[in-house]
This record gives C-alpha cells, structure tokens and sequence, in this order.
C-alpha cells in the first residue's frame, strides 16, 4: 500500500513539474519577467572575428534594455546548418543565423527564413548607401532575403622584408600571373639539401580561390547566368577559364616555387607567418590576424588579386550574411531585425572592419573617424576595399547560386588535388568534377524545384 | 559454445510433447529477463537499421525527410562510382596498416611489461595512458606533430637525415599519419587485454617447459601464444571493426584528402549525410559496410577461431 502510495506521488510530482515546465516556456517564449525579449543567434565566426562580433553583441545589449542578445558560436557553417536542423522549432533554435555566401540557396530552399525584404519594406529602411556589389549576392529576383554582415574578397599578401632581400620593390607587387611567376621564382629560397626553405608563392587547396579565378576571368561556375536568371542545372566550370588556372598553378608546384600546404587556409597562412612562403593568397578578413602576428619579424603588404592577361578583373563577395528564421514568434523577429540594423550600423562596421580585416557593406562606414584612423596606420586594409569598387558586376562577379554549393566546392578541391598530385590532366579532372557536381544539382532540384 | 548446445541435447532425449511443453515453458521464464535487453535492442539497432534501410531507396531533403523514391538505384550508382571503390579499397588498406602493425605493437608492449619487475607499475602505466586520450585530442596533437610548416616531429627527424616529409599533403604519408594516430590511439587498451591474458597463463605449464629445455622463443611459440590466442582472437575482431569504424581522426587531420587518399567508408557516409545532405545515399553505404563488418564477423568465428586453442 505504502509503495503505491509512493508511486502515485511521484507520478503526481513529475506530472505536475512537466506541466509547471511546459506554462514557463509558453511564457518565456516572447519575453521573461522584466520584459526583456531574449533571442538568440548563432554564428560560425571563431578566433579575433569571433571576439569581434561577441563585442558587437555585448554593444547591443548595452545599448537595448528590451532586447537580449545571446550569441553562441558553432563552429564551421557546416556543423552551424546540421545544428539547426536538430534544433528548428524548439526553445534552443535562433533566431537569426550568420550563413555563409554559398549557403543562400539552400537558405531560400529550406523554407526556414523569413526575407529581410519584409522588415525593409515594412520599416521603409533606407539602404542607399550600401554597396550594390555586395546586396547584388544576396537578392534574389529582386528580393533581399538576408542582410549582408560580414562580406571579404580574396587579396595577394605578401612579406615586403622577403621582397627587399631578393631584390624586389616591396612597393610593386605582381598584378599578373606572369609576374607572380617571376617573382615567385626569385622569391624561392633552397636549402643546401635542394629542398626549398622558402616558396615564392602558395596558394591552399581552397575551392573559393577556384570560384574567385572564375569569375576574375569572366568564367560562370554554373548554367543559366549562374543559376541568376533561372536555377542553376549543369555546372560549367571545366572550360578554358578553369584548365588555364589549374595549368597554371601546376606548373608553380611542378617547378618548385609555390608551395602546397593541404586544404587548410590556416596551414598556408601559419606558413606564412613562419617565413615558409613569401606571397599567398587568401580572403582579406585575416590580415589583422597576419599583421599583428607578423609584428616583429617582418612587414606584410597586401595588392589586388593579380589577374591573367587579358582578364576583365573582379571578385565575387564572400562572407556570410544574417538571416532571419521563420519559425520564431514575430515579436523575437522584430528583435532580430533590430539587432541586425544595428550590426549595419556605419559605425558597428567600422569597428568591425579594424577588428578583422572584413569591409564594410555600407560607405556611410567610411566617414567614421575610427575607420579613417585605422586605415592611416594600416593601409593594407584598403587593398580589399578599392578591389571590390573596381569589381564590375556581370553574371559571373555575381557569384554562383547552387544548393549543392558546399558539395561542389569540395568537389573542385579535390580535382585540385588531383591536378596537383599529378593523377588526372586539368581537363580530365574538370570534366569528372563538373560532372558529379551535375549530378548533385539534378538530385536537389528534383527535391526543391517547384 | 558448448554451454548452449547441451540444454538442446537434453531436450532431443524427450517425447515430442513433453519437449514442446519444456521449451515453451524455457522461454515464458527466460522473456522477462530478455525484454529490457530486447527493448534496448529494438530501440537502437533494429529501428535504427530498419530506417537506414527504408531511407536508402529514397533521396532525402535536407531535414533527412524521405521525399523521392528511388528504388535500388542508389545501391547501383554506389558500384559503379569510381569514388565509392575508393573508399572501399581505402578502408581496406587503413584496416590492413592498423590491425596487424597495432597488435603486433600491443604484444611486444605487453610482453615487455608482464615481467613482475620493480617499478614494472610505473612503465606499465606509461604504456597504457592513450587509453585515457579521446579521439579529438589525439588527432588535435596529430595535427601539430604533421603541421606542414611548423612540424616538431619533421623537425626531430631531420636530425636523422630525414627530408621534409609532406605528412598530410601527400597522399602515401595522409594514410601513414592517420594509420600512426589510429595505432596510438589503441595501443593502450589492447595493451591492458593482452597484458591480463598473459598473465592468466598458468605459471606452472612455464616452468615445465622450462624445465624441459625450452629457450624464451619456444615457450613463446609454444606455450604463451597458443594460451593467449583467445585474448588475441578478441583484439582481432574488436580492432578490427574499430578500424572500420574510425571516423575521428580522419576528419580532423586530412578530411578525407589529399585527392581522397583517405577518404574511408565511415568518412564518406558521414560526408554524404551531414554535409552534402544525402542521406539516402549515406544510408545504402551504411547498410554496404553493415554487410562488410557481418561477413567479416562470420568469417572471423568460423575460420579464424578454429586455431583459437581454448583451455
């Protein structure tokens, strides 16, 4: 008797917490007892951007007493997107999600954001004075469905103490391949045993620098305007743009002045840091990283992508952008939107923009004194910056829009390797990359295409 | 074995009837007992199987959510894809270099400390300690021992004439440098197993030997690994899927690369599902290495345990 009893008050307990539990979460879901609306954001930006954009939140929070921002970091984008899958819908999912560029997509597909069109239109947001180059990325017909946040291109760095010692004007940086190669070829330093010490020039086995040569070119990475005009079916990355920058690149390794340090950008650019390569390639939002860890040793010195001959130029913005996620209450999207103005704020991207090495999305940022200081004592910032205003917008500096976009770039690194290892001719592992990559286009538009 | 076949001779002995009335009656006492195990089981493995297999015949959307049938074809695309051979001869090799390399370790370390010698404890100990090292941190260390610019251990070895070697950028030495973490990484557990079966051997059947003349190499070929062969059967078949199952390390130190020179079984079901978002296709090479590690298994307890000597 004692034990039924007993029983029947634990049930009673357990019950009564669960429903207890259950009517604090319906009250918690908009605001808790002071009012404040507590909303959540996550986001993939590690190391000094990490402490950046954690210094930004901390900012907001000061500066809203009804808005609490949590920020919580996930690691790579990947892991950010297999995270939000588990968590959609319940208490722990954001609000809003720092995604990658080539994520937008598959963002719009999953059916899980809500465009920031709507919040624009609704608070009639005047965005004159951002960068057409960069919400270019993120519109889609005619649709801004994520607020740019952190956008960055890929720049030349080079160790100017590496220049002088081989002769070379730190001031005048390669602008073509052609002088990269000669450059590179000074630039290499052997050991006694034959082995280089030192390669002119490595680039890592990054599949955004393939994306980027694309477009520098005027090549498309995918069909029908890459996948602009009307969604993306067939990838068409393996034609002369490709094979001419992989027989380039090849043709450095083969001959022993650029170096090839794996996939990881961090190896080329520790690399770097360690004197092991004297030029590099690599996305602008390092080089605070790069410049403070080169402090004592030696002066780097950034310049625009150098170009093939008789390429048109331009990059494709890369980065990330905030999205904000359908299936939170309205009151905890208008909190996301706020939060999300102030992060466009002039003066949050300047700061932002010193803290990293990203640029600004917006050119009202350039008229804080912060800023103008900053780039007066750094002007290795600016290299970015006047690259993405010489960038002319065509279909292909646009940037590609595929679902399978991570897939395809890790499919492309491994061609690279392929090429570089010696297995397949640039050709040959073009067509076979394009291919699968095809293939992965035709199985996502069979689930998402409408 | 032998334990399970004797209650069936009984009941063979008996009247038909009287056997039915015995094994019904066995299995109404022994189902109470089972049901928590068979629950267990039902809920993580036989749902989970028979989901892999239901999700194998469809494309999947990005949530895991059947959406396409697609009958067997993913099983077809899966045997004529020059990348899934790959993984399938990759694995083939990593098990090869981890299994025979990684025991053949354990026994030397475990014939060395079995001695009962003073301080025995303390080395002992050392040997065994990456029992305790979690896959991640072993393969965060691998990743500064292999560092291609900053490598202490290319470093060490250039004291000895060797060149740079490009560990984690050449596809010969991308397999060596995982083989080497994955080998650490169980040295020390098959080390306690093999370590406890020698010193289960009965001290008298070696001192006999010994007295009958026979020299260190001929107890140990005849005395200690056939008493130990149970222990070392066991090591075999749990390295074994271990190695088939490795997932860690290989995601930390090479990603499968360079030019997929280590992209195992494992790693590519984990690549399809939770990073190209097929999980359709990661499920039909899931339900390929479940067959793999079942006829492995067979295999194992039927040939390979005959030249088990049990006492």
């Amino acid at each position: 008797m004692k034990k039924v009893l007993l029983s029947g008050l634990l049930a009673l307990t357990l019950g009564a917490t669960t429903v207890l539990a259950g009517c604090s979460n319906s009250e918690e879901a908009t605001t808790n007892e002071n009012g404040v609306i507590e909303i959540t954001l996550w986001h993939a930006m590690g190391g000094g951007p990490g402490k950046g954009l954690d210094a930004i939140v901390q900012a907001f929070n000061d500066s809203h007493d009804k808005i609490k921002v949590n920020s919580v970091y996930q690691g790579s984008y990947d892991d950010e997107f297999n995270k939000y899958k588990t968590a959609e819908g319940s208490d722990t999912a954001p609000a809003i999600m720092q995604v990658y560029d080539i994520g937008t997509r598959f963002m719009i597909d999953s059916e899980a954001t809500v465009p920031v069109q709507k919040f624009v239109d609704a608070d009639k947001y005047d965005m004159s004075d951002f960068e057409p180059n960069i919400l270019n990325y993120y519109k889609m017909d005619g649709q801004l469905y994520s607020l740019p946040f952190n956008s960055s291109n890929p720049i030349l760095y080079f160790n100017k103490t590496a220049f002088q010692e081989a002769g070379l004007d730190p001031n005048k940086p390669p602008k073509t391949w052609a002088e990269v190669e000669e450059y590179a070829q000074k630039l290499t330093k052997k050991g006694a045993d034959g082995k280089p010490e030192r390669y002119g020039m490595s680039m890592a086995i990054y599949g955004w620098f393939f994306e980027q040569y694309m477009a520098n070119q005027g090549g498309l990475y995918a069909n029908n305007g890459n996948g602009r005009k009307e969604r993306a079916t067939e990838a068409v990355f393996n034609k002369t743009e490709g094979t001419k920058f992989l027989d380039w690149w090849k043709k450095g390794v083969d001959a022993g002045y650029m170096g090839n340090f794996g996939r990881k950008t961090a190896d080329t650019q520790a690399a770097f840091s360690a004197g092991k390569t004297a030029m590099f390639i690599d996305s602008t939002a390092v080089l605070r990283g790069l410049v403070d860890g080169a402090k004592d040793k030696f002066e780097v010195g950034t310049a625009e992508l150098p170009k093939t001959e008789g390429a048109a130029g331009g990059v494709i913005i890369g980065g990330g952008s905030m999205w904000i996620m359908k299936d939170q209450p309205d009151a905890k999207q208008k909190a996301a939107w706020e939060f999300i103005k102030f992060v466009a704020e002039p003066k949050t991207q300047a700061t932002w923009h010193t803290a990293t090495g990203y640029f600004p999305i917006r050119t009202k940022a350039y008229e804080v004194q912060e800023l103008k200081d900053f780039d007066a004592k750094y002007p290795q910032f600016q290299t970015a910056v006047s690259q993405l205003h010489n960038t002319k917008l065509t279909e292909a500096t646009s940037g590609a829009v595929i679902g399978v976009f991570p897939e395809a770039r890790a499919t492309v690194e491994t061609a690279i390797e392929d090429v570089l290892l010696g297995k397949k001719t640039t050709q040959q592992s073009l067509d076979d990359a394009s291919k699968k990559v095809t293939d992965a286009i035709g199985k996502y538009n069979q689930l998402y295409k409408k | 074995m032998k334990a399970v076949v004797q209650p069936t001779e009984t009941v063979t002995r008996m009247r038909p009837k009287a056997r039915w009335r015995k094994r019904i009656q066995e299995l109404l006492t022994a189902t109470p007992f089972l049901v928590p195990s068979l629950f267990l089981f039902v809920l993580f493995f036989f749902y989970p199987l028979g989901k892999t297999i239901y999700l194998s015949f469809y494309l999947t959307n990005a949530k895991g959510v059947a959406k396409h049938y697609v009958g067997g074809s993913q099983y077809g695309e899966l045997f004529t894809s020059a990348d899934f051979l790959n993984s399938l001869w990759t694995t083939v090799v990593f098990v090869f270099l981890t299994v025979v390399p990684g025991i053949l370790l354990a026994l030397l370390l475990a014939l060395l400390v079995e001695k009962p010698l003073r301080g025995m404890a303390f080395f002992r100990t050392l040997i065994v300690s990456p029992v305790t090292v979690s896959v991640a941190t072993a393969s965060t260390i691998g990743l500064l021992l292999f560092n291609p610019s900053i490598s202490i251990l290319t470093h060490g070895l250039s004291f000895f004439g060797v060149q740079d070697i490009a560990w984690l950028t050449d596809p010969f030495w991308a397999m060596i440098a995982v083989s080497l973490v994955t080998i650490w990484l169980g040295v020390g557990f098959h080390t306690i197993l093999l370590l406890g079966g020698l010193q289960a051997i009965p001290t008298e059947l070696l001192e006999s030997a010994t007295i009958d003349g026979a020299g260190y190499g001929k107890r140990l070929r005849h005395v200690v690994l056939p008493l130990l062969s149970p222990t070392l059967f066991f090591v075999l078949v749990v390295s074994v899927i271990g190695a088939f199952q490795s997932f860690g390390q290989i995601n930390i130190l090479t990603q499968g690369g360079p030019s997929r020179s280590t992209h195992v079984l494992v790693y590519s079901i984990y690549r399809d599902a939770f990073f190209n978002f097929q999980f359709g296709s990661a499920s039909a090479q899931a339900i390929v290495l479940f067959v793999i590690l079942l006829l492995l298994t067979i295999l194992q307890f039927t040939v390979v345990e005959r030249k088990v000597h049990y006492q």
